[in-house]
Parts: C-alpha cells; sequence; structure tokens
C-alpha cells in the first residue's frame, strides 16, 4: 500500500513533465491533486494503531551491506505523512489555474512523494536516497518559477536556489558520513536494530538536519529561498522541507548514543533563533522574507523541545512541527495571493486597510498570523506551550542550558506577537487606500485556505488524538 | 633475475596486441582510410581478450579479473563509439586504432603485474601509445602541445618510480611482490630508505591516475585530444593505475603501511578538493568533465587509504567500474555533439534535454551518477562504499572531506544539468554528418546508460558480483 502511495505521484509527475506540451495547466494541476488525494487517502487507511510499524515493507536491496527496501508507517512518522500529502494536494489545488505550467505541477509531485518517502523509510540509505532526490527538484521550482517578472529577479532567484542547494547538501553530505559511522557501529542500516556510541556521529547527524531545520547560524539560506521561490515552493519549502530537518532529528536521536551532548549546543541555537529571527521579522518589510523568518522561530521550539529528549518534548516537537506546517503553508498562501495581486509582497507597497478593501483575504491573513503567534485555541498555541513544558522538565539538557533557554524562548514569544500584530496593523487596519488590484478570494483560494484554516483550527481545539500518539494526554500535561 | 612468464595471466594482453597489429597491417595494406578496416579487428582482439579473461578467471583471481574486465570492456567502448571520428580526414584509422590497443595491453598487463619490472614496462607501454594518441590529430597544434606537456610529465616521473624501485630492489634484492613483503619485514631493513623507496615508487603511478599535485596534465591532455581519447585516459588508464597501486601497497608493501597510509590520505584530500575547484570554472563540457576526473581520482584514492580491511580493495574498485561507465557514457555523447555541432561549450550545449532527448538525457543522467545524486541511485551508492572503509579505519577526518566535496562537485554537476535543461536559445547548428557511424556512437551512449539505469534500479547487480 504505502508502494503504491509513493509510486503514484511519482509517476504521475514524471508523466507531467513529458507530457508537458499536450497539456493544459489546469488539466495538469487537477490530476496532479487527485494524485496526491490518493496517496493522502492510502496513506490515511494503512494505520494499524501506534504500537504497531504500519503496512510495513522489508525486501532485500542492496546485499554487500544489508541496506533493504524498508517502509513504514510509524507513530512518528504518521502526522508528518498526512500533513505531507495534505499539503501536496493543496499545492496542486492552488495551481488549477489556466497561466500553470506541468512542469511546475510535475515539480510539486516528484518533491511531494520525494518528501513522503523520506517520512516512510526505515532504512537509513533508502531516508538518504529520497532525502536528496527532493532537492534538484526543489532548484528548478525555485529557480525557473520563483523570483517575479521584474528584470533581474530571475538571476537573484538562481542565486536563491543556488545558495539553499549548496547548504544542505553539505548538510546531507555530512549526514551521509553520520550513516556510515551508524551503520560500522551498529551492523544495521535498519531504524531500531541500528545504535551508535560514537560522538561523531552525534555532532555529524545533527550539524547536517542543523542546515535543513535550520537552526542559527546555519539558516542564511533560508530567507532568500523562501522569499524568491514560487508560492508553492516557499509552501513545499517551509511545510515539507523543514520538516524533514525536524523528523530526521526525532528519527536520528534513538540512534545516537551521545546525544544528550550534542543537545545543549542544539537548544542553545534553536533559542538564539527564535530570538534573533523575532528581531529579524521585526524589521522586515517583505511579507514573504517576514514569514521565512518567522520559520526560523518556530522551528527553534521545535528543536529545544526534541533536544530535551523527554516524551513531552517529542510529543512538542511533533505537533509544533505539524501546526508550523499547517500555519506557515497558509501564511505563504496568503503571501501568494497578495503577490497574485499586487506584483510584490511589499507591506508598504500593497498599502493599509486590507480589511476594507478586500475583507475574506484579510480575515486569512488576520486568522494565518494569530495563530502563528500562538493564539489559544488554535494550532500554534499547543506547539508552544509544550515546548515551554519541556523545557521546564530540563530532560537532558542540564538547569542552566534549560532555564536559558526557556527564558529565550519567553522572550521570543512576545517579539512574536509584536512583529505580527505590527504586521496586521499594516496590512489590515488603517485607512483603506483602494488599488486597481483589489479583488477578493477567488474559488481555489476559498477552498485552499479553508481547508487550512479548517485544519488548523481542528488541531487547536481537539490536539487529544495527535498528542495521544505519543502517551496519554493527561500523562504528558500532568505529572 | 630470472622472470617466469605466466601464460595464462597475460592472455588477455597478448590477445590485445595481436589485435592491435592486426588492426594495423589492414590499414597499411587496404588503406581506405575508413574506421571500419581496422576498428573491426580490434573490436574482435577485444572481445576475444575478454573470454580469455573469463577462461583463465581462476588464475587471475577476483580482483585482477574485475580490473581486466573495467579495462577490456572501457576500451571496446572507446572502439566502437570512436566510429564517430570515422570520415575525419585528421585522424588516420590504422594508427589509431594500433596505438589505443597498445595502450589497452599496457594496462591490462599493468594491472595483472606482480614484480616491479613487468610493473615499469607496462606501464611505459601504457604512457607511450597514449602520449602518441594525445597528439595523433594531424595538423592540430594544441594536440601536439598538449602531447609534449603530457611527455615531459610523463618522463619526469617514471624516471621518479623507477628511482624508488631501484632503491627497493638496493633494500630487499627483489623484484618480486612477494618476496619484498617478506623482506620488509626483517627488523635489519633500513626504514628510512623504505620511507624514500615507497614514497618515489608511488609517485609515478599517481602522476599516471592524475593525483595532485601531478594533475596539471591532465586537463591540459584531455581538452587538447579527440574526445574518446580523453575518454581513454580518464577511464582504462585510471582503472589500470589504481588497481598496479592497489595491489603494490597490498602485496608487496604492507610492511611500510605508516609511510603510504597518511600520504594517500592527504593526496585523496587534496586530489578531490583542488579538482572540484578546478572544474567550478569551466565554461566547456569537456574542460568541465577533465577536472571532475581529477576530483573522482580522489574518491578512488581515498578508499586506498583504508586498504588494509577487506572492503579497502573492494570499494575502489566498485566505485571505478560505475566511474567508467559513467564518465565514457559522458565523454561518448560529447564526441556526438562536438561532431554534430562543432563545440561542447555550455553555449553550444543549452537546452540539449530538450532539442535532442536521446544524447541530452544520457549526458545528465551520467553527469547525476558522477555527482552521486538520486535518480541516479548507484552514484550515490557507490559512494556510500567508499565511505565505508574509510570510516571503518577511522579516518574521519577524510570521510568529512569526501561529503564536503560531494557538496563541491554538486555546484558544478548541476550546473552543467542547468544547462542541458535550460531553454535553447534559437535553433541549433547541425553539421552533416555520416549517419552510420553517428548512429553507431549513439547506439553506445545508449547502452551505456542503460546499464547506468540498471544498476541504479538494482545495485545488487554489480555490488555483489564485482570482486
Amino acid at each position: 500500500v504505502i508502494v503504491a502511495a509513493l509510486v503514484v505521484p511519482f509517476v504521475v509527475g514524471a508523466l507531467l513533465i513529458a507530457l508537458r506540451a499536450e497539456l493544459s495547466g489546469r488539466l495538469a494541476a487537477g490530476v496532479g491533486a487527485a494524485a496526491m488525494t490518493v496517496s493522502l487517502v492510502l496513506y490515511a487507511l494503512v494505520w494499524e494503531g501506534k504500537e504497531a510499524v504500519s503496512g510495513e515493507i522489508d525486501q532485500s536491496w542492496i546485499e554487500p551491506f544489508d541496506a533493504r527496501l524498508h517502509l513504514g508507517v510509524t507513530a512518528l512518522s504518521w502526522p508528518f505523512l498526512l500533513m505531507t500529502a495534505l499539503v501536496g494536494v493543496l499545492c496542486c489545488l492552488w495551481l488549477v489555474a489556466d497561466d500553470t505550467a506541468p512542469v511546475l505541477v510535475g515539480l510539486v509531485l516528484i518533491i511531494s512523494a520525494a518528501s513522503l518517502g523520506v517520512f516512510s523509510s526505515l532504512d537509513l540509505l533508502l531516508f538518504f536516497v529520497f532525502f536528496e532526490l527532493a532537492l534538484i527538484p526543489m532548484w528548478f521550482v525555485i529557480a525557473w518559477f520563483g523570483g517575479s517578472s521584474l528584470a533581474g529577479q530571475g538571476r537573484e532567484a538562481r542565486v536563491a536556489a543556488t545558495r539553499f542547494l549548496l547548504f544542505t547538501v553539505a548538510g546531507s553530505a555530512l549526514l551521509l558520513v553520520g550513516i556510515v559511522i551508524i551503520s560500522i557501529d551498529g551492523g544495521s542500516l535498519q531504524a531500531g536494530g541500528a545504535y551508535t556510541p560514537s560522538l561523531a556521529a552525534a555532532v555529524l547527524v545533527c550539524l547536517g538536519f542543523a542546515v535543513k531545520t535550520p537552526l542559527v547560524p546555519l539558516h542564511t539560506w533560508l530567507p532568500d529561498a523562501h522569499s524568491k521561490a514560487p508560492t508553492v515552493g516557499s509552501v513545499l519549502l517551509a511545510a515539507v522541507f523543514l520538516k524533514l530537518g525536524t523528523y530526521g532529528l526525532l528519527f536520528f536521536m534513538p540512534m545516537l548514543g551521545r546525544f544528550s551532548e550534542v543537545a545543549p549546543y542544539l537548544a542553545v541555537a534553536g533559542a538564539v533563533g527564535i530570538v534573533w529571527s523575532g528581531f529579524a521579522c521585526y524589521a522586515q518589510d517583505d511579507l514573504k522574507r517576514l514569514i521565512a523568518y518567522s520559520s526560523i522561530g518556530h522551528m527553534g521550539f521545535v528543536v529545544i523541545a526534541l533536544s530535551t529528549q523527554t516524551q513531552v518534548g517529542v510529543a512538542a516537537a511533533v505537533f509544533g512541527s505539524i501546526a508550523h506546517g499547517l500555519i506557515t503553508g497558509m501564511l505563504f498562501f496568503v503571501a501568494g495571493s497578495l503577490k497574485d495581486r499586487f506584483g510584490t509582497t511589499s507591506m508598504a507597497l500593497i498599502g493599509r486597510g486590507l480589511y476594507g478593501r478586500t475583507p475574506w483575504l484579510a480575515v486569512a491573513f488576520v486568522f494565518a498570523a494569530v495563530a502563528s503567534l500562538g493564539l489559544p485555541g488554535l494550532a500554534g498555541f499547543w506547539g508552544e506551550v509544550l515546548s515551554l513544558r519541556a523545557i521546564y522538565e530540563v530532560g537532558v539538557l542540564g538547569k542552566p542550558v534549560a532555564w536559558t533557554a526557556l527564558v529565550l524562548a519567553v522572550l521570543g514569544i512576545a517579539l512574536t506577537t509584536a512583529y505580527f500584530v505590527r504586521a496586521i496593523r499594516l496590512l489590515g487596519q488603517g485607512e483603506p487606500v483602494p488599488q486597481d488590484a483589489d479583488r477578493d478570494l477567488v474559488r481555489r483560494e476559498i477552498v485552499v485556505l479553508g481547508l487550512l484554516a479548517a485544519g488548523v483550527l481542528a488541531l487547536g481545539l481537539v490536539p487529544g488524538p495527535l498528542l495521544d500518539l505519543y502517551g496519554p494526554l493527561l500523562e504528558v500535561l500532568g505529572s | 633475475m630470472n622472470i617466469p612468464i605466466d601464460w595464462s595471466t597475460v592472455a588477455p594482453a597478448v590477445i590485445i596486441l595481436a589485435g592491435a597489429l592486426i588492426g594495423l597491417l589492414v590499414d597499411a595494406f587496404y588503406p581506405r582510410r575508413t574506421w571500419l578496416g581496422s576498428g573491426l579487428p580490434s573490436s574482435i582482439a577485444l572481445v576475444g581478450a575478454g573470454v580469455a579473461a573469463c577462461v583463465y578467471r581462476d588464475d587471475l583471481g577476483r580482483f585482477s579479473f574485475a580490473l581486466l574486465a573495467i579495462i577490456v570492456l572501457g576500451t571496446l567502448f572507446v572502439v566502437v563509439a570512436s566510429n564517430i571520428m570515422n570520415f575525419e580526414n585528421a585522424m588516420p584509422p590504422g594508427e589509431y586504432h594500433f596505438l589505443l590497443l597498445s595502450a589497452a595491453a599496457g594496462a591490462a598487463m599493468m594491472v595483472v603485474s606482480r614484480d616491479l619490472v613487468t610493473l615499469v614496462v607496462s606501464l611505459e607501454l601504457l604512457s607511450l601509445p597514449s602520449i602518441a594518441l594525445v597528439g595523433l590529430r594531424q595538423g592540430d597544434k594544441n594536440a601536439i602541445r598538449s602531447a609534449w606537456t603530457f611527455f615531459l610529465a610523463s618522463v619526469v616521473s617514471t624516471a621518479i618510480t623507477l628511482m624508488g624501485i631501484s632503491l627497493l630492489y638496493g633494500v630487499t634484492g627483489s623484484l618480486d611482490y612477494l618476496v619484498i613483503r617478506k623482506a620488509l619485514v626483517e627488523p635489519t631493513v633500513p626504514q628510512s630508505v623504505v620511507s624514500v623507496a615507497v614514497l618515489l615508487t608511488l609517485i609515478g603511478l599517481l602522476f599516471k591516475l592524475g593525483a595532485v599535485p601531478f594533475h596539471v596534465w591532465v586537463p591540459d591532455a584531455y581538452t587538447g585530444s579527440s574526445v574518446m581519447v580523453a575518454g581513454f585516459l580518464s577511464t582504462v588508464s585510471k582503472a589500470a593505475s589504481l588497481g598496479a597501486l592497489l595491489v603494490l601497497v597490498l602485496v608487496a608493501l604492507p610492511a611500510a603501511y605508516d609511510t603510504w597510509q597518511p600520504l594517500l590520505a592527504v593526496v585523496a584530500a587534496a586530489t578531490m578538493t583542488v579538482g572540484n575547484l578546478g572544474a567550478l570554472r569551466q565554461s566547456d563540457a569537456i574542460g568541465m568533465l577533465a577536472w571532475s576526473s581529477v576530483a573522482q581520482a580522489g574518491f578512488l584514492i581515498a578508499p586506498a587509504a583504508a586498504l588494509l580491511t577487506l572492503e579497502g580493495l573492494t570499494a575502489p574498485v566498485q566505485y571505478l567500474a560505475v566511474y567508467a561507465v559513467a564518465n565514457l557514457v559522458a565523454f561518448a555523447a560529447l564526441s556526438v555533439m562536438l561532431r554534430l555541432r562543432g563545440s561542447t561549450s555550455f553555449d553550444e550545449l543549452r537546452g540539449l534535454v530538450r532539442t535532442d532527448p536521446w544524447m541530452g538525457i544520457p549526458l545528465a543522467f551520467a553527469t547525476l551518477t558522477l555527482a552521486g545524486f538520486p535518480p541516479a541511485v548507484i552514484g550515490l551508492v557507490t559512494k556510500y562504499v567508499v565511505m565505508r572503509p574509510i570510516i571503518e579505519d577511522g579516518v574521519i577526518w577524510l570521510a568529512v572531506v569526501m561529503g564536503v566535496n560531494i557538496m563541491l562537485g554538486l555546484a558544478f554537476y548541476v550546473r552543467f544539468i542547468v544547462v542541458l535543461c535550460d531553454r535553447p536559445d534559437g535553433e541549433p547548428y547541425v553539421s552533416p554528418s555520416p549517419p552510420v557511424s553517428v548512429r553507431i556512437a549513439k547506439t553506445t551512449v545508449l547502452l551505456g546508460t542503460a546499464a547506468l539505469l540498471a544498476m541504479s534500479v538494482w545495485p545488487n547487480l554489480i555490488l555483489t558480483h564485482l570482486p
């Protein structure tokens, strides 16, 4: 079943690229959305409960070093899989328009499928193959379809794409070295069987994922890549690619015997990232860059949570990742809508008073923004609260580090509130200055944003089912 | 000094040499200047050599057999793909095939040699025809210049190697690998002399591999010679030198481990870094491949630094096999493009995947294999394979350098792939060419790509069957 869920988007994606001349953009996007829906449904149906590895497939692949085609859905990966498939569907729906290039849809499908492959791999080498597979298509998405039509922007998009690619490949090359160490020490490439007492492996793997997540100071590829990418590219980068980093850390954590020695550095980097990104956001005029920087902050919370290695920490990390995927995805879609209308995402150029000019678009933006700053009742809230709870438990971090991180994180929450309120004030409120391009949401935008908003609301009001995967709810919040 | 001849091990080389002579004679007596006249006997001789290698498989040993297979198949690929030069007046077919097969015979002897004299003789048998091949194109000043550089560098390095060998002979009193091995563990052997001797001997082989700091001739020779000759130099010649190097240090010099292990590790790290940095600046596909093959030599040498583990021996051979196929495909595709369009600069190749998918996609796939990036899974898996022994041996810094170099390498490989996928500027110029020979060369490209694809889908194919 998992194989089908992976193969369908891959094949459809490749076909769309091969048949690009014969298809209209609208049809291609429809086909793409259908393919991703198939995948989403299959992943939803395969679930057999949190104790079991669902839909497991285990076949020999490369015998000399016992790499296997080992796929399966675990309690850890299931939320990520559903979120990725959902985002894939939404990206395709978003592209249901006449001016869509079928190639873009194909690339989106391949990227989504590769990410799904990462989340379902239980073999380290297979994990790595999928991990790398998504990168080059992403380069094309950013470089070819990114930037705006203004002269000179195409070149900037290329530079941003190349920087993104080189940063992530440098990270994943270190990860590969780490995987080799694990496989030699543990004598196995299978998740669950492999284990290494080596410090070098822990450092290399963490560095590799720190680039992807990203953690300060390895984040410099992110703002440019996100802001230059086309809307679906930004959404995929934020909602899916960054999750490859956090999922990777969660996935490899049990295999690294000396993770606890690296954890404090991760936590501090995460905490610094929260504050740093807060200040950076406050100074942004470009909405897409603002969202990109805010991602660094949210990922900081996730990394702090998981670096405690406690049960609450894991739950917080997963919840934070999923919530960030939905919320930031929504924010980028809104930014995309603005860009479609005004040709820019500069808040000064778009002007004030969107409440009066395009009410529903403004509502969507404000909804996503307050969800992102952690309003109780919406998804972002639980991620942050649980993170703070996890730091409070200290875990493997040690008191001084944990409390420093806690203080910085709380400061970060305040900053997040400040910069989102500023953005809302700059865009939503104020005297409306009507422009020619003012146009409220069209049907595809309503569908996409509505689904995401429903998801955010559902996770916020009923966080139980997701948290139950990592121990009963009461146990997580009580004790 | 009596060296017995073991016919079962030299049989492939002898058959190849016989083919070379026949090819030359056919061309001399029926001088019609067409390619098949001497190409056909050459191909038959290579097939015969392959059969001989299979027959004597047990006498050769798995390791030598694998290297021989790479050499014979690689040369066969070059011979067939060279059909693209048919009717090119500047290229004399008889001489071309004679020199090519002589060099191949030298390569085939090099990997089975188990004493130092045979090593030097076969090294020369490989080098001298190679130099002539580089300068063979008539009336091409660049080619002559490249050949001269190659010649001078080659002679110097051979001289240095001879010096090292004579020192080794002086210390141990023998030229046979096994005797040297026993002699070197005696406590009476002067260690400092042994170190110097090992160092000098290895320099010659590292030179042939194009390792830093002896790499300067590589880009010059590759860009100056005709494309398929560059393909030959970058695969067959490299396979031979690597095989000889591995056998030499493993069989004859394990006692001097402390001398060659750090040497090879540093050389490997420097080679891949310098090669990749050089490739970054290229704007011509052949220049890029030339520098990239310098970098790849680093990846080939790296596992030799951990040779005493069992995987240290198989890993470089597996890497070499995949590298050889990918590189030959790339060079053959480029030789077709050179013939059709008159240039292999990036501007000329822009949009090749769209205008000519049957050449563009193989070229892109071969490049991905060299970069070690999915969907060319086999490239990634072999990178993993060469890293394993290094880490098992505890040389983690070298593995990290390799990681950084994978990133550096990707920088220019991706640039090339992007050029291939980009939108072409206008209609490309296509020159009239003899259709049959182009078709033959294209077929070899497609066959090679099919092999790469098959290996990507079933990496087991190659990883369990090579030594």
